[in-house]
This record gives C-alpha cells, sequence and structure tokens, in this order.
C-alpha cells in the first residue's frame, strides 16, 4: 500500500522521536458505520507507530469492542485516537483524544501529544498545575478544529 | 494541545477531546461552533474563543468552575 507520509516528514518525525523517553500507547477506535476515513486514519497511526520502538498502536472498534470503548468513554465518538502511557502491560489514560482525522495542523498536535504523554510532564506553568491538580469536579474541554 | 496538557495534569478530573468540527457536525452545531479553535468548557459552562495563552485559559477555567 501506499504510504500516507511522504519521506521528508518521516525523516521529520524520526528526528523528534528521538526525544522520546518513556513507552506510548495509542488507541485507535473506529467504527464500521458511516467512516469514510476510518482506514486512512488507522493506516497513519501506524506509519507513525512504525518510527519508534516506544510506540505501541492497537486499534479497536467501537461497537465490536463496547466494553472497552465505555472504559475509555468513547462509545458514539469515533474515529477516536487516544494517546496513553504505558509500562509493561499496563496502559494509563492521561484523558487525551482526538476525534476526526489527525491532519494537517492536527497531525502536528498529535505528535507533540505522543512526546508529551512519553515525557510524562504536561510542561504547564506552575500555578496551572497547581489549580488543575486541585480540581474537585471533572473538567471536561472539547476543543473544536478544523484541519487546515 | 493546552487541553491536553491539562488533562495530562489531573487525568482523574479531565477529559480533553480535540474534534474535528466537520466530521462531529451535530455536536458543533450544538455549541453553535463558528470558528476554531473554540473549546467549550464542561458542555458550555465557559467558553474560550481562539487560541489563547495559558494563562488566559487558566482564567477562563476558574470562572466557569468557579
Amino acid at each position: 500500500m501506499e504510504k500516507l507520509l511522504p519521506p521528508d516528514i518521516v525523516k521529520q518525525i524520526r528526528d523528534v522521536f528521538q526525544q522520546l523517553k518513556n513507552p506510548v500507547q495509542i488507541l485507535f477506535f473506529g467504527t464500521e458505520k458511516h467512516c469514510d476515513y476510518c482506514a486512512e486514519i488507522r493506516q497513519l497511526l501506524e506509519e507513525v507507530s512504525e518510527l519508534s520502538n516506544l510506540i505501541t498502536l492497537s486499534v479497536h472498534d467501537v461497537e465490536r469492542d463496547a466494553d472497552l470503548a465505555q472504559l475509555y468513554r468513547v462509545q458514539g465518538k469515533a474515529p477516536a485516537t487516544i494517546i496513553a502511557a504505558r509500562e509493561g502491560d499496563q496502559v494509563t489514560d492521561f484523558g487525551i483524544r482526538y476525534l476526526g482525522i489527525p491532519s494537517g495542523h492536527e497531525f502536528t498536535t498529535l505528535i507533540q501529544a505522543i512526546l508529551m504523554v512519553s515525557a510524562r510532564d504536561s510542561g504547564l506553568m506552575p500555578q496551572t498545575r497547581e489549580y488543575i491538580r486541585s480540581l474537585t469536579r471533572p473538567l471536561h474541554l472539547e476543543v473544536f478544529v478544523t484541519p487546515t | 494541545m493546552l487541553a491536553y496538557q491539562i488533562a495530562m495534569e489531573n487525568p482523574r478530573m479531565v477529559l480533553a477531546e480535540g474534534i474535528e468540527a466537520m466530521e462531529f457536525d451535530e455536536l458543533s452545531n450544538h455549541y453553535m461552533i463558528s470558528g476554531v479553535p473554540d473549546t467549550v468548557i464542561n458542555a458550555d459552562a465557559g467558553r474560550v474563543v481562539g487560541a489563547v495563552p495559558e494563562r488566559q485559559m487558566l482564567a477562563e477555567l476558574m470562572r466557569a468552575l468557579e
């Protein structure tokens, strides 16, 4: 199959992936219903995962793997890409998801998210960290974007 | 990316979803999204339009969650 990522982009990603420190688990949840782009997203994530042995990709289906989809809160949200941490067989969910096709600027964000999760550090300012850690009620952030 | 950083800091409490507006048009219409990025905080308890600095996002979160 023809590659989605051009060679120059592959080289750039390989370069930044030199900074990866700890293992990252990418979970992709597709669906068989009305998902024109699921195969493409899956291929894109496979190509990214192949660029570092610290990255593992698992592919799921929101209908067939309904229990797992519920655990990760992605029912009705496919195509969903989750960037999580992995230690051995243990996957730690950081509540980081991208719903849709991660192309253009959102592809860059995906790579940044992989680097952040691998570093196990949000990189936020001390006062932001303090406030977010002190939250006693759930915070749901829905960031609407368009791939440009 | 800022939303992802926030989630990373407290994943027990925070869920951060980047949502492609065209693919999820029902949700976009529900929130009447007209420009991006547009951050919806707790189902419209707050709203941050545009890419804002961390300090401003923090202020908006505090306002929305107080």
